[in-house]
């Protein structure tokens, strides 16, 4: 198996955004490449497939200025043969074209097959639905996050079946290609993918935080266990290195992870109730045991357990969330929690006075819209209702169970801006945990983070458990969330 | 090309890239250069003069920055906690005053401002020139404090789109601490700051304006000579008037040139502090936007 080997180094006039020695790319393999998100992946496989602006960054790979790597052979050959498919498919798609029309543009128009890829990656629509699908603009805002991920992801197939096996050894970049899809969409296609890399061989970069792929690898993709290389960036002491990441690592970690024994019998009354029938936004809500077919119940969440709310993307799973925050007002809700009631009529100082830090508090999906980015480490704990967020000490002792080793000398005073993006969220994080609430709602409390991350996050959450919190996850990471938690505190929202 | 892959950037880049700072600096050496040559040139009582005007002008703009500041800030702050609450009666009423005062052309309001001064110096009530300097102060704040209010409240409108305002009320952080230091302090200070070089800008010409008209005299008890001196009321003099006249004298005989900074110059100097101040302000608060991508 032949590798290629990239020095690569990026910066702008003020700092440095990556400097990696020895990332190592296999041809004709898939190389998974996992790591926390904002560590510099993307910047990665953008600089080696010549996607940067060399005026807007200053770039050098393997010692070489960009304007003359962009000039290379190399890069001419990703062009012509290669294909990325981006991670955020809103600003790469035309917003005045329909997504039919896209799909039919320049080489990739006569390609074979493309009913077969539609079918593949929208498995629970029919032909008609698809169809209905990819007549609408990207704009304003019509289809989405997961719609527009599969039209890329199918621009990408579709070049692979114009190429056919002229693709071997080609550059296929999928930069976070199923983060807004569910499990079975995700595992469409991934299984769409290797099926195609067993006819063609093409080079695949595959980057993800999504650890739950490596459980779909490794069953159904034996055959080609070889051929699909683990790979993890990871900062060792303020240096971006390569890791091999065994797979062992994460399947291990995963069965030892087991459904915890209620503290609370499920008789013994919740601390929280939401009942079914919430209305918001001309949109009535349920909440099921079953994913399909079940009956509509109050949602519950009780003392020292995890209730995991599951819908697919899209259906209102945040919105759910804001609601039980008072940030958003319903057209119709009852809810209790503790021994207050809440309803649609309940004011906002009432939210503010007993339910804001103190009853309940949230964390927000992303960590980057949820933290103050002007504010520097210690001011993200500035003004929260805690004794621990009063001092320098505590703070420092808080962090170092999300952060260990890393924590440098300066670390309260860094701009929140200039950490990673998994650093980000575990200050997110850390910043409601830290909090003595009864409960916590977490919103995508995975996003971003690598397994090691994780790992912490688990046992800060687990230990808010012990304390008997009740806590609230929304989350995609379903192979996770479904091993933690028991049966009957898993809830279905559906749009009724 | 530099080995590292960058571009070095042009000449007129970098100018562009300290556009504020370069013309900070030529405020500086500009004013510096007219002070030397007024101190080697300029008769000493022309020249006290000259310095009294500057220094009761700046005083001036720095107190009208201050007070639009604090004015601006904390009306801006009370709209918004009024626009949410449910005192809506309360809020109309503000917006009503608010949008009242910006239906008032500035010059007005300071105008308006300047006659109650003149009653008041006329009963006698304020005499000492330093509270007439805060009173101008205070008068032209009030005219330019809309420009504050603005900025102070499309920056929370701005800010309670985004999920970190959400994300912080639900940790139990105060709104007042959400509003003042994470969004105003720590978000919004370049852009204040932007705000206040222009409303020092504003406040020169407002005073320079203003001290012009008065110069045809408000009442027959109180006219530029029992106001403080200012760049304005200076330029306003029958001497600097006619150094300014002596320009038109160059069209027809321009060997009178050289003589124009010699003979005419405290016309001459303070035309230029108040024009080169204002081109300098201009281009100062332009090149910070451009530099800190003010939007």
């Amino acid at each position: 198996m032949s590798e290629r080997t990239y020095n690569i180094r990026i910066s702008t006039e003020v700092r440095q955004l990556v400097a990696i020695h020895g990332f190592r790319l296999a041809e004709s393999s898939v190389n998974v490449l996992f790591g926390e998100s904002g560590i510099g992946k993307s910047l990665i496989a953008l600089t080696i497939s010549g996607l940067l602006d060399p005026n807007e960054l200053r770039v050098t790979v393997n010692g070489m200025p960009y304007k003359m790597y962009l000039a290379s052979r190399e890069v001419s050959e990703i062009r012509q043969r290669g294909f990325f498919v981006f991670q955020e498919p809103s600003s790469h798609l035309n917003p005045i074209m329909t997504l039919q029309q896209q799909l039919n543009e320049g080489h990739i128009a006569g390609a074979d097959g493309e009913e077969l890829i539609l079918r593949r990656l929208w498995k629970d629509n029919s032909s008609e639905q698809i169809e209905r699908i990819l007549e609408v603009r990207p704009k304003p805002y019509r289809p989405s996050g997961g719609e527009k991920q599969r039209v890329l992801a199918a621009m990408a197939f579709k070049k692979l079946a114009t190429l056919g096996k002229e693709s071997r050894g080609a550059l296929f970049v999928f930069d976070e290609p199923t983060g807004n899809l569910d499990d079975r969409l995700r595992n469409e296609f991934l299984d769409l993918l290797m099926e195609t890399f067993r006819r063609q061989r093409m080079s695949v970069l595959l980057i993800t935080h999504d650890y739950s792929m490596v459980s779909r690898l490794t069953k159904e993709h034996k055959d080609i266990g070889k051929d699909i290389l683990y790979r993890e960036l990871v900062l060792d002491h303020s240096q971006l290195r390569l890791r091999e990441f065994a797979p062992g690592e994460y399947l291990s970690w995963l069965a030892t992870t087991k459904k915890p024994s209620p503290v609370a019998d499920t008789r013994t009354e919740p601390i929280l109730r939401l009942d079914s029938g919430v209305q918001v936004f001309g949109r009535s809500f349920t909440f099921e045991h079953e994913r399909n077919g079940g009956n509509a119940i109050p949602m519950t969440i009780h003392k020292g357990r995890i209730t995991y709310l599951k819908a697919p993307s899209g259906t209102g799973k945040t919105t759910i969330l804001k609601l039980m925050m008072g940030l958003i007002g319903p057209e119709r809700m009852s809810m209790r929690i503790l021994d207050s009631r809440f309803s649609e009529q309940t004011p906002q100082r009432m939210w503010q006075n007993n339910v804001w830090g103190k009853a309940m508090s949230m964390t927000f999906q992303h960590a980057d819209e949820a933290l103050n980015q002007n504010s520097d480490v210690k001011g993200v704990f500035g003004g929260l209702p805690s004794q621990l967020a009063k001092k320098d000490e505590a703070i420092t002792r808080a962090l170092s169970r999300f952060f260990q080793d890393e924590i440098p000398e300066d670390f309260l005073h860094q701009p929140v801006k200039y950490l990673s993006g998994g650093q980000k969220q575990r200050l997110n994080l850390l910043r409601s945990l830290i909090l003595d609430t009864h409960i916590l709602l977490l919103d995508e409390p995975l996003n971003g983070l690598d397994l090691t991350s994780s790992v912490k996050v688990f046992s800060g959450i687990e230990e808010r458990l012990r304390e008997g919190k009740g806590v609230l996850i929304v989350s995609h990471n379903e192979e996770i969330f479904d091993s933690m938690v028991a049966p009957e505190d898993v809830f279905y929202l559906k749009i009724s | 090309m530099a080995t590292d892959g960058s571009v070095s950037p042009t000449v007129s880049g970098k100018y562009y890239r300290h556009k504020d700072i370069v013309w900070l600096t030529a405020w500086i050496a500009g004013m510096l250069l007219l002070w030397i040559w007024d101190a080697l040139f300029l008769n000493k009582p022309a020249l006290v003069r000259l310095q009294t005007a500057l220094v009761n002008s700046a005083f001036t703009g720095i107190m009208v920055v201050v007070l639009s500041l604090l004015l601006g800030w904390v009306a801006g702050v009370v709209l918004h906690l009024l626009g949410r609450s449910q005192w809506k009666k309360t809020f109309a009423l503000a917006t009503l005053s608010v949008n009242a005062l910006r239906s008032i052309p500035q010059i007005i309001v300071v105008l308006i401002g300047y006659a109650v001064l003149t009653a008041l110096l006329h009963e006698e009530i304020i005499r000492s020139m330093f509270v007439q300097l805060l009173w101008i102060a205070g008068v032209i704040a009030l005219a330019v404090v809309l420009e504050v209010v603005d900025t102070v409240n499309e920056r929370i409108e701005y800010f309670r789109t985004l999920d970190f305002v959400d994300a912080m009320l639900c940790c139990g952080i105060s709104e007042s601490r959400i509003i003042n230091v994470e969004i105003l302090w720590k978000n919004s200070r370049s852009h204040l700051l932007h705000k206040m070089i222009a409303i020092f800008g504003i406040s020169i010409f407002l005073q320079s304006s203003i001290d012009f008209i008065i110069s045809v005299g408000l009442s027959t008890d109180v006219s530029l000579s029992n106001l403080p001196l200012t760049l304005g009321s200076l330029l306003a003099t029958l001497d600097s008037k006619q150094d300014i006249l002596a320009i038109s004298n160059i069209l027809s005989n321009p060997g009178y040139l050289p003589r124009l900074f010699i003979t005419h110059l405290q016309g001459l100097s303070v035309a230029f502090c108040i024009v080169f101040t204002l081109l300098c302000m201009f281009n100062i608060a332009n090149g910070f936007q451009r530099r800190l991508r003010l939007t």
